[in-house]
């Protein structure tokens, strides 16, 4: 990847141009364009400045488009030519308006998860620790994936890094909090899992039968807090 | 208003009412899902002239018994399952009438329309099923189908009975060889092991499902060293895990994958290898 020097300092392309996007082809109707490097608060601020602009100004005949970390898959209607340099411009231009603010979402967690012993003692941790350093950052929803509006929530302490489970679980419980390496998050619906429960929340995340709308409670590019409750 | 048309005796292997998905909601996680093999599911519907949005039942190999509980007109398409009536036309079922389908004999999914399409709750837009989030569940045996009875029936005026084109009726022992675009990380593979996609015949693996199909062949195809950060992925991306024995990922799939994506099949050929039985022989084509 190209990398711009100052006084011999790299600097990283986006912080050099923050307009500056990359995108491949995937398929003959749809573009992969990654706009940050890595994961972080800055991959976080141009992921919400680039789906506020493809919600206010998509570009012609976008059928869909579906959000990741650093990167977003923009699907067009099949059979048109695409000119993906012209619409990453375009996109680019539009990302220069500020991001959104994100809202913040206090989600009450019950810290009693049948695997909080064990990320304590892989930590290192009392229990009582783990649960002070998983409620204290306000985390960035990353994306909604895995399952219908699983968070992949950032950052985690990194003391808190737990490798997955080694053999899944066959059912978690809907509103379990858990822990899986580098994230954490909450399964929305019961099913099979391999994180590390630490905890519950009777916070509704997805609600199949809600009006339409109001079927995800928590989106990409706001924020949470836990509030550990007894 | 619903119907009472089709009593589900036996609901064999796997049956599940399917329409064509619920494009839109991937960005909240949830799977574009619908019919399997669209290129049979929206043949049925178009036969009896139904929108094409309706509601189909799908089934996997073999084992359905379905009972007719009223005079009713109904499509069958897809996959053959020594069946005792004909497939890919119009057919009326007389009340009492079965549709059984005992022994899977070519391809894997077979779709069942009713006149009017079937009736069945909207969960994000979609009739389609996705049990693992509560989205509509299974057809389960003893379940009794209803048909959207607010929709025309059929016959229309003029017309006896439909025939798909000889065309359109698939021989799935023989498909052709498929379709692929480079995925987003085509360039990073190294170029013997891109070839080995074209060169070498696939086998459908076991534990194969609607959320993607297992390709085996004689080489593996090593995927680029290095962790990939998660990206959105779409319907027919082949996938490489570590393993490298290749994924396609299917209408139940994951929106988001850390796996490197050397191709896309053709989305008009993904009604073709989605067909393909456990074994059965594929060959790519750079497209």
């Amino acid at each position: 990847m190209h990398r711009e020097c100052v006084f011999g300092v790299e600097l990283a392309p986006w912080l050099a141009n923050p307009a500056r996007m990359r995108w491949l082809p995937y398929g003959p109707d749809a573009l992969l364009i990654y706009f940050a490097d890595g994961i972080g608060e800055e991959a976080f601020r141009r992921g919400r400045a680039l789906a506020a602009a493809l919600e206010k100004n998509p570009p012609r005949h976008l059928r869909e488009y579906v959000p990741s970390f650093t990167s977003v898959l923009l699907e067009f209607e099949p059979g048109l030519p695409l000119d993906g340099n012209a619409i990453v411009k375009r996109l680019s231009n539009l990302m220069e308006a500020p991001a959104p603010e994100p809202v913040t979402r206090e989600i009450p967690v019950r810290y009693d998860g049948p695997d909080l012993a064990l990320v304590a003692e892989h930590a290192g941790l009392s229990q009582a620790e783990v649960v002070a350093a998983h409620a204290a950052p306000l985390y960035k929803v990353y994306i909604l994936g895995f399952s219908p509006g699983f968070p992949y929530l950032g950052d985690l302490d990194p003391r808190l890094h737990t490798p997955r489970q080694p053999n899944p679980r066959l059912r978690v419980p809907a509103g379990s909090v858990a822990i899986g390496g580098e994230h954490t998050g909450i399964y929305p619906v019961a099913g099979p899992g391999g994180w590390n429960l630490i905890g519950r929340t009777d916070f509704t995340l997805f609600d199949p039968a809600a009006a339409r709308g109001d079927n995800f409670r928590l989106l990409p590019g706001e924020q949470v807090r836990f509030v550990p409750v007894s | 208003m619903s119907a009472p048309v089709l009593q589900v005796l036996d609901a064999g292997l796997s049956a599940t009412l399917q329409d064509q998905g619920r494009p839109g909601w991937r960005r909240y996680g949830v799977p574009v899902g619908g019919a399997l093999d669209d290129h049979a599911a929206s043949l049925a519907n178009r036969l009896l002239g139904n929108p094409p949005w309706s509601a189909v039942l799908e089934l996997m190999l073999q084992g359905a018994r379905l009972q007719a509980v009223e005079d009713v007109w109904v499509a069958v398409t897809g996959a053959l399952a020594g069946a005792n009536f004909p497939f890919w036309r119009t057919l009326k079922l007389e009340k009492g009438q079965q549709l059984s389908f005992p022994r899977a004999q070519a391809g894997v999914w077979t779709y069942v329309a009713v006149e009017g399409g079937f009736a069945a709750p909207l969960f994000l837009d979609s009739a389609s099923t996705l049990a693992s989030a509560g989205l509509g569940r299974p057809v389960k045996s003893g379940d009794i189908l209803c048909r959207d009875s607010d929709m025309p029936a059929f016959p229309p005026p003029g017309v006896k009975a439909r025939v798909a084109r000889f065309e359109d009726q698939r021989d799935y022992l023989n498909p052709p060889a498929l379709r692929v675009f480079p995925g987003p990380q085509w360039a990073d593979f190294a170029p013997e092991d891109r070839e080995a996609l074209f060169i070498q015949p696939w086998h459908t693996g076991p534990h194969s499902s609607r959320v993607g199909y297992r390709l085996e062949g004689e080489a593996t195809i090593p995927p680029p060293p290095g962790q990939m950060i998660s990206e959105p992925v779409r319907l027919g991306t082949i996938q490489v895990p570590e393993s490298g024995r290749p994924i396609v990922l299917l209408r139940d799939g994951p929106t988001v994958g850390g796996y490197a994506k050397i191709g896309l099949v053709h989305p008009e050929d993904l009604s073709w290898l989605v067909q393909c039985r456990p074994g059965q022989e594929i060959m790519f084509r750079p497209a």
